[in-house]
């Protein structure tokens, strides 16, 4: 039996009091690394520092905290039970502490109610309550918008917004891309345990895209631009390209208009994180099928 | 302390909620509401049914409540990922195992201290006339139960750092009823004049290497109202030797768990 390396060479830099987004596509080694650093999981080679310490001091937990994707919660236990038995952890036994953080979250209302009479939203804000209870200087929040309706949503993004004007810093996992954008100030994009992309938002996101739909398209011509940077679409003849404004787009409407494509429409348009998300996997899953075909 | 007490307290309100153990309880609860009526099967030997079908149906019960009960508590907190909220927190992962163990063993205190008193009751109530030393003997014997199954308990717990749960219910059982039935056995075999060496130096080691829970086993002398040298020596020797084989279980237990990916 081999083994497979989940996360390799990782390096991650990030910055005190600031919001960041840790990207990748399912299996890339997000939660892999984020258990690293908690010290869940032992690396088998490297090390790895939070807030100056090394992850397998314990002492640094009492500086940061944790909400995992979907977690579960003693379902028997009320919202303020869950919150006391949390403090106990840190061996905290402040009920006034438990009730502020109940009505920061807006759950002061429900803190009599058992977790299972709690919906999604209030079960992930009483996650969000219990990761505050050490005031911990760095957050790390796995999918914490997953499957929440729009209105949780908003209330779980607006609380993290918080966390920063409050000067933590907050780790984010997500595939909520629309989120990251509005919230994080530098991302990094991970793909296959790697680092492709890694810095500031304006800096990541600078420079436009182009968007081209075209009807009438042969498949081979679909074919012939399809390439790493161009996100793709072809269906009964109608092809939607989507491009870097950087690429030659009148050689892409030469080639359309050679092959008698009608050429529908041609938009500029702002780059957003999910083109440079495709865009940075794409391209990197392309050199490495390349180098792949090539050794 | 403090860390280990709430993981304990926390764990005994879940595990007293879980139904499958409420289902063993209530069925071992029925069980001995019909004891009473199956003296009438046995005329003259009245209290020796009914003590044999208490003791039996208490032991029964605690195992399965012990197994099904511990097997499930680990692997049901990593499935669940409550695991990562309590290890982000300045918890040991030992502490994490030691509480899970303390508060599996309260709840199991507590379902056994039901089922006594209820036999101490019955007992009470349909033999008329017996002597206070049969309810003293029924809490001794139910108090050996409780040891016996805390060592079962502490030995399917630490399985669980490694096996998977249903795996684990066969294991256990399996390591109960060998240390039950056989433990004489690899003891005679490792003491008999010649025997093989090999052999012997295999009985000595399963022998002293699984936990005998046999050891635990007095509804005999209690039924029979048989007497042995000094029953308190002999309880006491029995509650250290199974707190020592608990220490020692779970210190394995502990050491497995430390290097688990979780």
């Amino acid at each position: 039996m081999g083994t497979v390396s989940v996360v390799d060479n990782l390096n991650l830099q990030v910055e005190e009091g600031e919001i960041f987004g840790f990207l990748g596509p399912n299996g890339a080694g997000k939660t892999t690394t984020i258990k690293m650093l908690l010290n869940v999981i032992v690396p088998t080679s490297g090390e790895a520092r939070i807030l100056g310490q090394d992850v397998d001091d314990i002492s640094v937990h009492r500086l940061l905290s944790y909400l995992p994707e979907k977690p579960y919660y003693y379902e028997h236990m009320t919202g303020m039970e869950i919150l006391k038995f949390y403090a106990s952890l840190f061996g905290i036994k402040d009920q006034a502490l438990c009730q502020s953080l109940l009505e920061k979250v807006n759950l002061a209302g429900d803190s009599h109610k058992t977790i299972n009479q709690y919906s999604k939203g209030m079960q992930q804000r009483i996650g969000l309550a219990q990761s505050l209870l050490n005031d911990p200087k760095l957050l790390f929040l796995d999918e914490p918008t997953g499957g929440l309706d729009p209105i949780a949503h908003i209330e779980i993004r607006d609380l993290i917004l918080q966390f920063r004007e409050e000067g933590k810093t907050v780790f984010i996992s997500s595939h909520e891309l629309s989120d990251v954008e509005r919230i994080c100030d530098r991302v990094a994009i991970i793909n296959k345990g790697k680092v492709e992309k890694q810095g500031s938002l304006d800096t990541l996101l600078a420079g436009g895209r182009i968007e081209i739909t075209a009807d009438g398209v042969s498949a081979e011509l679909s074919k012939q631009l399809e390439s790493a940077t161009a996100i793709h679409s072809f269906k009964d003849g109608r092809l939607i390209l989507d491009i870097p404004d950087d690429q030659d787009v009148n050689t892409v409407l030469d080639s359309l208009r050679g092959a008698k494509a009608s050429v529908q429409s041609v938009i500029p348009r702002r780059k957003r994180l999910e083109d440079l998300f495709i865009e940075t996997v794409r391209t990197a899953n392309y050199a490495r099928d390349n180098k792949e075909v090539k050794s | 302390m403090k860390v280990i007490t709430a993981i304990a307290a926390t764990t005994i309100g879940e595990a007293i909620r879980r139904r499958v153990l409420l289902v063993i309880l209530l069925i071992g609860v029925l069980l001995l509401s019909i004891a009473p009526g199956l003296q009438a099967l046995s005329a003259r030997q009245e209290r020796t049914v009914l003590k044999s079908f208490i003791f039996g149906t208490m032991q029964l019960t605690a195992v399965m409540i012990a197994v099904i009960l511990t097997v499930y508590i680990l692997p049901n907190e990593i499935e669940r990922r409550t695991i990562y909220t309590i290890l982000c927190k300045p918890v040991r992962r030992w502490q994490l195992l030691v509480g899970k163990y303390l508060g599996a063993i309260g709840a199991l205190g507590l379902m056994i201290a039901l089922m006594t008193g209820l036999s101490i009751l019955l007992y009470w109530k349909f033999q008329e006339g017996a002597p206070a030393s049969d309810l003293v003997g029924i809490a001794q014997v139910a108090l050996m139960y409780f040891v016996q199954t805390c060592l079962l308990a502490a030995v399917a717990i630490s399985l669980s750092t490694f096996l998977p749960p249903l795996v684990n219910i066969f294991v256990s059982l399996g390591l109960y009823l060998v240390g039950t039935l056989f433990t004489s056995v690899f003891e005679s075999i490792s003491g008999q004049a010649g025997t093989h060496p090999l052999v012997k130096g295999f009985a000595s080691l399963v022998g002293s290497v699984l936990p005998n829970f046999s050891r635990f086993n007095v509804q005999n002398l209690e039924i029979n109202t048989q007497q042995i040298g000094n029953t308190g020596l002999y309880y006491m020797n029995s509650a250290v030797y199974g707190i020592v084989y608990v220490v020692g279980v779970l210190i394995v237990g502990m050491l497995i768990f430390e290097n688990r990916e979780v």
